[in-house]
């Protein structure tokens, strides 16, 4: 992520010192974190309350493909790094071709996560089945509709790569925490016993 | 005798709609969590005979309660007519602030006043079979509830026009909020679906959670809204600034190391 790569607070030349891209969007990065806090508070609630059920329920999903997932999205988030890097030296024509492949990676993780929920419905999982998959799918489905959104903040990375960089970075941080989001999932629905 | 400031105001009429918000929103408050004690919502796994009690338990605020909302719920009008001004105001197409408008005139009748009738035809009827009434109990809370999606457009445009707009009307940040509250209003969908847990409509997640986040997000527009009248200067530009540690000038372009 970027900021495995830089320093989160960057020092520019003018020595001043700031956050990458707008500082508004680190609003939403707080809120958008408190509220999916509060989605895994009553998950974990609701676990504690029915902890077999929600053993057996994860025993029915695939670790390895969960894994995958978090691998492909992390993926994406190094790609995004590089495009930040190239952008900031000005190296336009990389930074544009590491943004197609970030999208690429996110259509991938899409896709894997399509093929996760029909394997489960076929074997009789749904949305209702139980309480365990009620959260599955919810929890994966709201960052689903989160990563959808980041197709359409790439899609604004690329119109301004070369004209603003603040933009750039902002819509990086919304798509590093789109990933942290994922990271967080994983870890509730797929690891926590 | 001496003629009062407001009436030479030239934002008299905004101060007066942004007034008539905040009373709305304060009668809403009062109406719904006290009088009708309709919020949090009645428990949706209720037979029909639970539901004659709830309705029979609450006969009088519903009455009360509605009526206020039948007289007065108008006040509405004047939020959203100061939304579309400051959307109006902003550097982006008069089309963001007309769908705003249109969108969120709609969204009010099964969002808002389909409650308001269904509870009290429940409340002036409880001569009716119990199943007509658990008929009108789920279509008041499912209507109120689960039609929350229908604002979901209404928060991108306000969203898009915020990020779009050079005029500096809201902060940035505002409009990223605008994307988190619609975030909230997809995950209210499930409440058709579940009569109990997290996502039913008087849930964890569907009600509790969304809740809070509305209420912050209404906190937000209201305050800043009111920020907007003390800056407006009646041009066309970018509006002045607000000696405010809130506000946000949005800081140039610069080149990075």
């Amino acid at each position: 992520m970027t900021t495995t790569q830089e320093p989160l607070v960057v020092v520019r030349e003018q020595g001043t010192r700031h956050i990458p891209g707008q500082p508004d969007m680190w609003v939403f990065v707080f809120f958008e974190s408190l509220v999916f806090t509060a989605y895994f508070c009553v998950y974990l609630y609701s676990r504690t309350q029915h902890e077999r059920a929600f053993l057996h329920g994860q025993s029915q999903l695939l670790a390895w493909l969960g894994v995958l997932d978090t691998v492909v999205l992390l993926t994406s988030s190094w790609t995004m790094a590089r495009c930040v890097q190239h952008a900031r030296a000005g190296r336009y024509a990389p930074a544009r071709r590491d943004a197609f492949l970030t999208a690429g990676l996110g259509f991938v993780f899409l896709v894997l996560k399509i093929v996760e929920w029909v394997r489960l419905i076929h074997l009789g999982h749904t949305f209702t089945s139980s309480e365990f998959f009620q959260y599955y799918f919810f929890l994966t489905a709201i960052h689903c509709v989160h990563l959808l959104i980041g197709f359409v903040v790439l899609g604004v990375l690329v119109w301004k790569l070369s004209a603003s960089q603040e933009i750039v970075e902002t819509c990086a941080t919304y798509w590093h925490t789109v990933d942290f989001f994922w990271v967080l999932i994983f870890a509730l629905l797929y690891v926590v016993r | 005798m001496m003629r009062p400031a407001i009436l030479d105001d030239p934002k008299r009429e905004l101060w007066l709609a942004w007034y008539a918000t905040v009373g709305f929103y304060s009668l809403y408050t009062v109406v719904f969590f006290i009088i009708t004690r309709t919020q949090p919502p009645g428990k949706p796994w209720y037979d029909p005979s639970q539901v004659v009690g709830w309705f029979a338990g609450r006969h009088d605020g519903l009455l009360i309660g509605f009526a206020l909302i039948f007289v007065l719920g108008g006040l509405s009008a004047t939020s959203l007519a100061l939304i579309t001004y400051s959307i109006r105001r902003m550097s982006v197409s008069r089309a963001f602030a007309y769908s705003y408008l249109i969108l969120y005139a709609v969204a009010a009748v099964p969002g808002f006043l389909f409650i308001c009738t269904a509870m009290t035809v429940g409340a002036m009827r409880p001569e009716r079979s119990p199943a007509l009434l658990q008929w009108l109990y789920d279509l008041a809370f499912l209507s109120f509830s689960g039609t929350m999606g229908v604002f979901l457009i209404g928060s991108l445009i306000w969203m898009t026009a915020i990020l779009l707009d050079k005029n500096h009307v809201f902060p940035k940040w505002f409009g990223y909020l605008n994307l988190c509250n619609a975030l909230t209003e997809v995950v209210v969908a499930p409440s058709w679906i579940f009569h109990e847990g997290a996502l039913a409509w008087n849930g964890a997640i569907a009600w509790w959670i969304n809740v809070v986040v509305f209420g912050l997000y209404t906190g937000a527009f209201i305050y800043l809204l009111r920020s907007m009248i003390l800056r407006e200067d009646f041009g066309t530009g970018p509006l002045p600034g607000l000696d405010s540690k809130v506000w946000r000038t949005i800081v140039p372009v610069e080149a990075t190391v």
